[in-house]
């Protein structure tokens, strides 16, 4: 089934290991929860030997044990939970993992946006069968979290901050009250809530001050913040299970060395750096520089050496993927990457040599190219 | 106890060890699997061999609750007569004034006068915080008040501690636990309240590199070393027996022990402090005849597993002591802090203050009590009982503990409800006090997430770590409104951090003597907060005693400590009137450490001020800035003159004029208050100007040629030369040497020409024709023009040594404006503007009184302004022409005449354009004859009028 999908939804994917852990999860379960919620926190953190399980289950979300369990409590609990952090801090991610070990359904996401109207959040109408039936719940066209509470599964609203507050506050009643009334039918017109039912809602920190949160529905939503990966180490292993999946969805064979690995983590480290200790906008790229614009760039480089190089990954194409993809404002950026290049990367190509000096050859040539 | 006491577990332990080996049968697989069974039976080794001996082993963790009541029974049921504890030997002296300290305090150790270490390393200070809930502090409490009990120190000394030292002096630092630095502010002043002395520690039982944390951590699925010792170690002892809390912790000692990097420096200085202690206790054994068996030797557990060969009383492996370095030593308390513990040993933010909370939580549950010092600030009396007799009970043997330890799960306490409750009523309490909008729905929010995440983290109730989370987790939201965010707030809720205070009595003499001292102004001085102090000092003269005071603590403590708020002190002035912020008891520390230099904060101010005119880099400004403040903060007097002959030995010994801005400032001010205060002259002020004099003459015309020199430098050297001339020249100097050194003097750069130059005029030599003579050749000249900035940059320098050179200056800078061409003035003016701003500001005044002399003050005289220097005197005009010529117009005043003369330009164009090329004429004496345009305008004034209105209006 996977193979017909360009990218199967998380409870698809582990489909067979979801079913494994359902069949030996003996632990309470909240509602009515597929697993268990250390069952939900093996799933998405991965297994270690002392669990003492029979298989491996891989781990699939890097980052502090402590936010898992946390957001796993929450919606064992009687509110929603909101993921808060900087783009590609993998909070999305996290929300379908989460969503698919506990209903096995990821895909009621509304997807907030400048033109989300509350339609979207509660119920919209066919129009051609109201016209031609009247209005009735056959007619009626439920929402993805409206499905949601009438499954009693997990609703997911991404990018929350991005609605307006009018939208926003259409979720305070589905929250507190946990049903949603539909006024134009006669009866029947009460959808009540499963047990089971919670939203995932995830917000864009960068975004704060957009459309802010009513108090109201912030006391609704338990906020955990997931900060931006600095340990170089899971930083490594993100970027190094991310690509993994991508080559594998695009049937490419290709090894990547790990001192390639290195070189880009160093580098985007380099720049944090750079960007931490900026004084004004100009002087920082336009990038957040987060996990998954490494990710992004290693796989622009993949895909580039894959098609129009050797098949083999170079120092030469990762400098080019990365000051493409970095370079997005001229002359600002470029600068930037220019300075880093001759301020950094150079005395390290002389120092070390190897990989390098090629990866200092292929970012000058790369910066040539666009100045 | 019989030798195979543990056989049981060593043989279960070796059966895992081979159970866990590789099955592969290659030669490295049998060495992992001799390695892990050697490990594993070394540590059951360990604890047998730790538990058999004669003198009894008190193994103990740093600020281990559990330690600290293990430590309250033992001590009640043995009552050991000597106590021997793991702690500086030298620091002795300092037990008997915890008493009048609230705890936390540090005993420190300081040294500035180094001898045996190398130069630069001081100053030396070494810092060990002692809490209440802590084992060492039970043991000093019962041996310091309980009679016949001695209480010996055994570890080595502070000199040591240096002496072992590798050259890095900072122990490597731990990695910081994770989360609660937002308000590292806050808390940044507590934290660093042991500013950068080497801390130590009883009992520092932590594993010994970083992978093997990790591993812990990681496995016990806890987030830092605080969490995991808590719910591993600390939980499960609370209730334990003595046997098994002895077993547990000498083979956690051992564990961490045997897994350690080998060849670590580490490892090496702790196997020399073994070698030490044993040998102090068995030298004392010895010297003392005290029995074994009513000793006790409290120590950290990783030394209770210790394999040097000099461990135990049975040993007779000779260790020799080094000598101390001749350095000498100063003791002393200073307050410390849960936070300043906790950053100083890199443990998790708000762990010592939980520790405290769980120790007396514990007090109360096991119905235990603790050993407290008579007189303990801070504490509630309590009335004392009398020990009861120690247990008779011959020593059983030992049991095997650690079997059933091992293999069971911990027992943990059951949820304790009420406790949670509370919790979490008091957290939504807090938090709304500091502004969050948290509810009742919050506190059953965070309660009901307390208990879920318990049971998903395996733990039968929430330790306070689940609390902590499961608070932020409900009621942290995306911004925090106040200071303070939810996981510090449940810190404080959880015991806050505690701040200690020195006691009086335990002070060194110059804090007491400064505590006497500002007692008049009625001041609590112990209180942290900021207290505010007026001294009104024409109805209160006794108060200026204590304002001398306070100006010398301002000069010596750091700069928050004390703070005028309104009142000054400077040279001659003294305020009638004086208010001030102190923050004494929050900078206790400092006024202690005060205490290390001297007696009293005068002989440590002379000492500081001395010391700073004879160090290697003083210059004769450093020795005139201290001449300053000795006057200022000591009276003057004697100490003054010395520091002043400093002065002029340095001044003749400079080679360069860095410094001469600030020697003219200096030096000018001292003149101005000696001839304001005194009678005459101090002699070495006398001795300064003729040297100076003569130095500076010296220097100059080098200092005229050489780049490096600045013009503000040769500025100042002249306003010195200038400036002090009169007096000078009264002490015996010669006027010649000047005028030579000037004549000497051929500068290059164009600012230091414009300097010479106003030097000259000074001198007489310039007219101030010729000097204006040459300043417009200098405008005139194309070729020059782009550098005139700079003569005038010099110009403007010159009004130090040349204040009358002012009205010169001000035309100087009004042609420059007039004239410059913009590509030249517009570059120029920030220039000038910073340059006057930051190296003469006290010349713009004079500057800008010079202009408003010159120039018109309002608007409509600016039209009729001809400025001084472009009219021409008399003479001048007499000179150039003989009176009016032929053809002037006569008569030809009136306003037209002065309009067209006065706005030339329209008139020249409309001459060119119809090629009338007559020239201007004088205009003759108003009272001539009016001529016709007069008489045209005579007979129609409205037009004249009106233009008239407009001109002026």
């Amino acid at each position: 089934m996977t193979d017909d999908m360009l990218r199967a939804p998380a409870e698809v994917k582990y489909a067979e290991e979801l079913d494994w852990l359902e069949s030996i999860d003996d632990g309470p379960k909240p509602f009515s929860w597929r697993l268990s919620p250390r069952m939900v926190r093996l799933f998405v953190l991965g297994s270690e030997r002392s669990d003492g399980l029979d298989r491996e289950i891989s781990q699939k979300w890097f980052g502090d044990r402590s936010f898992v369990e946390r957001s796993i409590v929450t919606l064992a609990s009687d509110r929603g939970l909101l993921l808060i952090g900087d783009p590609g801090t993998g909070k999305s991610w996290l929300a379908e993992l989460l969503s698919a070990a506990i209903c096995r359904n990821s895909t009621l996401v509304v997807q907030g946006t400048a033109g989300t109207t509350e339609d979207h959040i509660k119920y919209s109408w066919n129009v051609s069968m109201v016209i031609a039936k009247g209005q009735s719940r056959e007619s009626m066209i439920p929402s993805p979290i409206m499905t949601a509470m009438e499954r009693g599964v997990i609703g997911r609203f991404e990018e929350l901050t991005r609605s307006t507050s009018d939208v926003q506050d259409a979720l305070i009643s589905i929250l507190s009250e946990k049903y949603v009334s539909i006024p134009e039918l006669d009866d029947d017109n009460i959808v009540f809530a499963k047990p089971g039912f919670s939203i995932i809602a995830t917000a864009n920190s960068r975004d704060r001050g957009v459309n802010d949160l009513s108090s109201a529905l912030k006391r609704r939503f338990n906020f955990v913040r997931i900060p931006v990966v600095t340990s170089k180490r899971s930083e490594a292993e993100i970027v190094r299970f991310r690509t993994t999946e991508l080559l594998r969805r695009h049937r490419i064979d290709l090894d990547l060395p790990p001192t390639l690995l290195d070189i880009l983590l160093q580098s985007f480290a380099d720049l944090r750096a750079a960007a931490a200790s900026a004084t004004s906008d100009d002087e920082k790229l336009e990038s957040a520089l987060s996990t998954a614009e490494q990710i992004g760039v290693l796989e622009d480089a993949i895909l580039h050496s894959q098609f129009f190089g050797d098949r083999t990954l170079r120092a030469e194409t990762l400098a080019g993927s990365l000051v493409g993809s970095l370079a997005r404002r001229s002359p600002e950026d470029l600068a930037i990457l220019n300075k880093y290049w001759h301020g950094v990367v150079e005395p390290r190509g002389k120092k070390d040599g190897g990989e390098w000096q090629e990866f200092l050859e292929g970012g000058r040539k790369a910066i040539a190219t666009l100045s | 106890m019989t030798p195979d006491t543990f056989g049981a577990l060593r043989g279960q332990l070796l059966d895992a060890a081979r159970a866990f080996a590789p099955t592969t049968g290659t030669d490295e697989a049998a060495d992992a699997s001799d390695a892990l069974a050697r490990i594993l039976s070394g540590m059951v080794d360990d604890v047998d061999r730790a538990l058999a001996e004669e003198l009894e082993i008190f193994p103990v963790c740093h600020h281990s609750p559990a330690s600290a009541l293990a430590m309250v029974r033992r001590l009640r049921e043995k009552q050991p007569k000597v106590v021997y504890l793991e702690l500086c030997e030298d620091l002795r002296p300092l037990l008997d004034e915890l008493r009048n300290c609230r705890l936390p305090v540090a005993l420190q150790a300081f040294a500035s006068d180094l001898d045996g270490f190398p130069p630069g390393a001081g100053p030396l200070s070494v810092v060990a915080p002692i809490t209440e809930a802590s084992a060492e502090y039970q043991a000093i409490a019962y041996a310091l008040d309980t009679p016949g009990v001695e209480l010996v120190l055994v570890d080595r000394s502070t000199d040591h501690v240096f002496q072992w030292l590798p050259d890095e002096p900072a122990e490597p630092a731990r990695p910081a636990p994770s989360g609660g630095d937002e308000d590292a502010a806050e808390r940044g002043e507590e934290a660093a309240l042991h500013g950068d002395a080497v801390g130590i520690e009883i009992g520092d039982l932590r594993p010994r590199f970083a992978e093997l944390e990790a591993h812990l951590l990681h496995h016990g699925k806890v987030r830092h070393w605080s969490e995991w010792w808590d719910q591993y170690v600390e939980q499960p002892l609370t209730g334990a027996d003595y046997d098994t809390y002895r077993q547990v912790m000498v083979l956690i000692g051992s564990l961490f022990r045997r897994l350690r990097p080998s060849e670590d420096e580490r490892t090496s200085r702790d196997e020399e402090r073994e070698r030490y202690m044993w040998t102090r206790m068995r030298e004392h054994l010895a010297a003392s005849g005290a029995d074994p068996a009513d000793c006790l030797y409290v120590c950290g557990a990783y030394h209770a597993a210790s394999r040097v060969e000099q461990f135990g009383l049975a040993s007779d492996a000779p260790y020799e002591i080094g000598p101390r370095t001749g350095t000498r030593w100063l003791y002393g308390l200073i307050p410390s802090s849960h936070s300043a513990i906790e950053a100083q040993f890199g443990l998790a933010p708000g762990s010592v203050s939980i520790a405290a909370a769980t120790w007396s939580k514990a007090v109360t549950r096991f119905r235990d009590t603790p050993f407290r010092l008579d007189g303990q600030k801070g504490a509630a009396k309590r009335a004392k009982r009398a020990l009861p007799p120690p247990a008779t009970s011959a020593a059983a043997p030992v049991a095997d503990r650690l079997s059933g330890f091992l293999s069971s799960p911990p027992a943990l306490d059951g949820l304790d409800e009420a406790e949670l409750l509370a919790w979490c009523v008091d957290i939504v309490r807090l938090a709304r006090r500091n502004g969050y909008l948290a509810s009742t729905a919050d506190a059953i929010a965070v309660f009901e997430t307390s208990v879920l995440l318990a049971g998903m983290r395996n733990r039968a109730r929430p330790t306070p770590y689940d609390f902590q989370d499961a608070a932020v987790t409900c009621i942290e939201k995306d911004v925090v409104p106040g200071r303070r965010d939810v996981r510090r707030l449940c810190e404080i809720l959880l015991g806050g951090d505690r701040i200690g205070q020195v006691g009086y009595e335990a002070l060194p003499p110059l804090a007491r003597d400064v505590y006497d001292r500002l007692e008049p102004l009625g001041v609590d001085l112990e209180k942290r907060t900021l207290q505010r102090a007026l001294l009104d000092l024409t109805t209160k003269p006794e108060l200026a005693r204590c304002s001398d005071l306070l100006w010398i603590l301002r000069r010596l403590l750091p700069e928050d400590a004390v703070r005028p708020v309104m009142g000054e002190r400077r040279l001659g002035e003294r305020s009638v009137q004086e208010s001030w912020d102190l923050a004494i008891g929050r900078h206790q520390r400092s006024i202690i450490e005060l205490g290390y230099e001297g007696v009293t904060v005068e002989q440590v101010l002379e000492q500081r001020l001395r010391r700073t005119a004879w160090d290697a880099k003083a210059t004769a400004a450093v020795a005139l800035g201290a001449v300053e403040d000795a006057i200022l903060y000591l009276g003057g007097g004697r100490i003054a003159d010395e520091l002043g002959a400093r002065a002029v030995e340095l001044l003749s010994a400079e080679r360069t004029v860095d410094d001469a801005p600030d020697v003219l400032r200096r030096i000018r001010r001292l003149l101005a208050y000696y001839r304001a205060a005194q009678p005459a002259l101090p002699e070495w002020c006398e001795a300064f100007v003729t040297t100076g004099y003569a130095h500076y003459c010296t220097l100059l015309p080098t200092a005229f040629v050489d780049e490096e020199t600045g013009v503000r430098q040769v500025a100042a050297m002249l306003g010195f030369l200038f400036s002090m001339e009169s007096l000078a020249l009264s002490l015996g100097c010669d006027r010649a040497q000047l005028e030579i050194a000037v004549l000497q003097s051929h500068p290059e750069a164009p600012a230091k020409v414009a300097l010479l130059w106003a030097a000259r005029s000074q001198l007489g030599v310039l007219t101030m024709a010729e000097l204006r003579e040459r300043c417009d050749a200098l405008l005139a000249n194309p070729l020059v023009v782009p550098s005139f900035p700079m003569y005038l940059s010099g110009f403007v320098q010159a009004l130090e040594p040349a204040p009358a050179l002012a009205p010169f200056v001000v035309e100087l800078m009004s042609k420059a404006f007039a004239r410059l061409p913009d590509a030249v003035l517009l570059p120029w003016l920030p220039k000038l503007i910073t340059t006057l701003r930051d190296q003469a500001g006290e010349l713009v005044p004079v500057l800008v009184r010079e202009a408003g002399r010159t120039f018109p003050a309002a608007l409509p005289s600016l039209d009729a302004f001809v400025p001084p220097w472009s009219a021409r005197p008399a003479g001048a005009a007499a000179k150039a022409g003989p009176g009016p010529r032929p053809g002037a117009v006569r008569g030809g005043g009136g306003p037209a005449a002065e309009l067209l003369s006065g706005h030339r330009a329209a008139c020249d164009a409309v001459a060119a354009l119809l090629g009338c090329d007559g020239g201007w004429q004088e205009i003759a004496d108003a009272g001539g004859d009016p001529g016709e345009a007069a008489a045209l305008l005579a007979r129609h004034p409205g037009t004249a009028d009106a233009v008239a209105a407009l001109l002026h209006g």
